[in-house]
């Protein structure tokens, strides 16, 4: 909290009920500062991974997915995206969703970047967006493609800065898999098995990539 | 609570898409209040039907649209490519500034304005987008958005093949866009009509070409391409409306009705703004 809304809780005793009023998170604050450095730092850890001239194909991936592990608040976004349906899954269900999404959001993630050889990056403008978190404005750049801006949602978790989502042009990674997986259970009479069937699937599908490329 | 004839037109309309294609969503039942709010804002009554669509799409799609696109992209090289996209988002620019009056958005109006004028001039007929080198880079619109700012709601979601996602809003947007088109009402004879099926042709094989790549990876990736897409298609389609500046790249600028999921202006960054030119 900086000076002057200290100074403006203090001198307006409603404006101090109504914050104490509100529904307080676990999170703090994210601070816009820590987030774009936090987001430079991973990026520029992600960029030398990915241009590494000394690695091959599947260790450029492996470190490429061991920055995004440290980067990315993957228990967080698994349990958004799974949304309403946590609580429908038992305990072993929801277990195994864990798992299965680790491993395909660190395994699409790391394709994808795997494969952006000659990739620079660089901070665009930046905007807080909520009390929580952050909002870090990147512009992608490749040589021969067109440069694209990505927006990545930083927030505070467990005392860490972590990516929570990862925005394209006004759309948003965890809201479009989030309906993507509703879809699935859905379709299959709203269990979560099903889906966890699906992920299975996709993984084997993007492992037998890996191995071919 | 939806006023009666909404609620009437709808199961009307749904009646006749039962009778096209063979079913409609089937709502929760009401003692599950979260499906129901789930089922409200899928918003998509038509789902079995648009599914069908979908299909009948993704094989009109991988036989024809794709490779075509593919094609176009391997034989023309990015510099004519990039040409051809600025020329047919020029093509477009009365449109937009329709869209912007229509919209009470002066500001944005005076930059189609400009840019048209001295992209059609400079930018020799539009090919090169002169005015973005200047720093004053493209926006699209379209009718769908200017009803949207004009308060109204996107309606239920659509699959038209060969079009993509749409609603009931962005179709007759879309309509419109085309009677606002002055293109549609220029000249007659044959040559003009040739004219203007090679900018139809252009403009569909532009706008796949830059959906390469967001296409494959949602193939590649969803484990239901159908409802990413519609996902994608609405979170775009309120980013468009809400017309937030985003620092580099330009919404849609050629695409006849800017629904794109990540269409974007070829080339890099703008270069740091610089003043407009004197007008």
């Amino acid at each position: 909290m900086n000076h002057m809304t200290r100074r403006l809780l203090l001198s307006s005793p409603f404006l101090a009920a109504a914050m104490l009023a509100l529904p307080r998170h676990g999170r703090a604050e994210m601070d816009l500062a820590r987030a774009t450095g936090f987001i430079q730092a991973a990026g520029n850890e992600l960029v030398a991974a990915i241009n590494d001239p000394r690695l091959d194909l599947p260790r450029r991936r492996d470190r490429v997915a061991a920055v995004l592990r440290r980067t990315i608040d993957i228990e967080g976004t698994g349990r958004f995206i799974l949304g309403r349906y946590v609580r429908q899954a038992t305990p072993a269900e929801l277990a195994e969703y864990n798992r299965l999404f680790d491993d395909i959001i660190v395994r699409n993630l790391s394709a994808r970047f795997g494969e952006y050889r000659g990739v620079r990056f660089s901070l665009g403008r930046s905007q807080q967006r909520t009390e929580e978190d952050a909002l870090v404005n990147t512009i992608i750049e490749r040589p021969n493609t067109p440069a694209f801006s990505l927006d990545w949602r930083v927030s505070e978790i467990g005392g860490q800065p972590k990516v929570v989502d990862v925005i394209a042009e006004g759309t948003s990674l965890r809201l479009t898999t989030r309906s993507e997986y509703a879809a699935v259970i859905q379709r299959n009479g709203g269990r979560v098995a099903p889906l966890l069937d699906a992920m299975r699937n996709q993984i084997a599908q993007l492992a037998a990539r890996e191995t071919r490329g | 609570m939806l006023p009666p004839i909404i609620t009437k037109s709808r199961s009307w309309a749904c009646a006749l898409a039962v009778l096209a294609v063979g079913a409609c969503a089937t709502p929760p039942p009401a003692d599950d209040p979260e499906a129901v709010a789930e089922f409200r804002e899928t918003n998509d009554p038509f789902e079995p039907a648009n599914r069908a669509m979908f299909e009948v799409h993704e094989v009109a799609d991988r036989f024809v649209l794709q490779p075509v696109a593919e094609a176009y992209r391997d034989v023309l090289p990015q510099p004519v490519r990039n040409g051809i996209r600025n020329a047919l988002g020029n093509l477009r620019a009365p449109v937009i500034l329709a869209n912007d009056l229509l919209q009470g958005n002066i500001s944005r109006a005076r930059i189609t304005l400009g840019r048209f004028m001295v992209n059609s001039t400079l930018g020799i007929g539009g090919i090169l987008d002169v005015a973005r080198d200047w720093g004053v880079p493209g926006h699209s619109e379209d009718f769908g958005q200017t009803l949207a700012v004009w308060g109204a709601g996107e309606g239920f979601y659509m699959f038209v093949p060969l079009f993509g996602p749409s609603s009931p809003r962005d179709l007759v947007g879309q309509g419109v866009d085309i009677a606002l088109h002055p293109l549609t009402w220029l000249g007659q004879g044959a040559a003009v009509d040739a004219a203007g099926w090679v900018r139809l042709g252009l403009v569909v094989v532009d706008t796949r070409e830059a959906l390469l790549e967001p296409i494959d990876q949602v193939r590649a990736t969803s484990l239901d391409p159908y409802s990413t897409l519609r996902s994608a298609y609405r979170q775009r389609r309120a980013f468009e409306i809400e017309n937030r500046e985003v620092y580099g790249t330009t919404v849609a600028p050629s695409g006849v009705i800017g629904y794109g999921q990540g269409v974007t202006q070829p080339a890099g960054p703008n270069p740091e703004p610089t003043p407009p030119p004197p007008r």
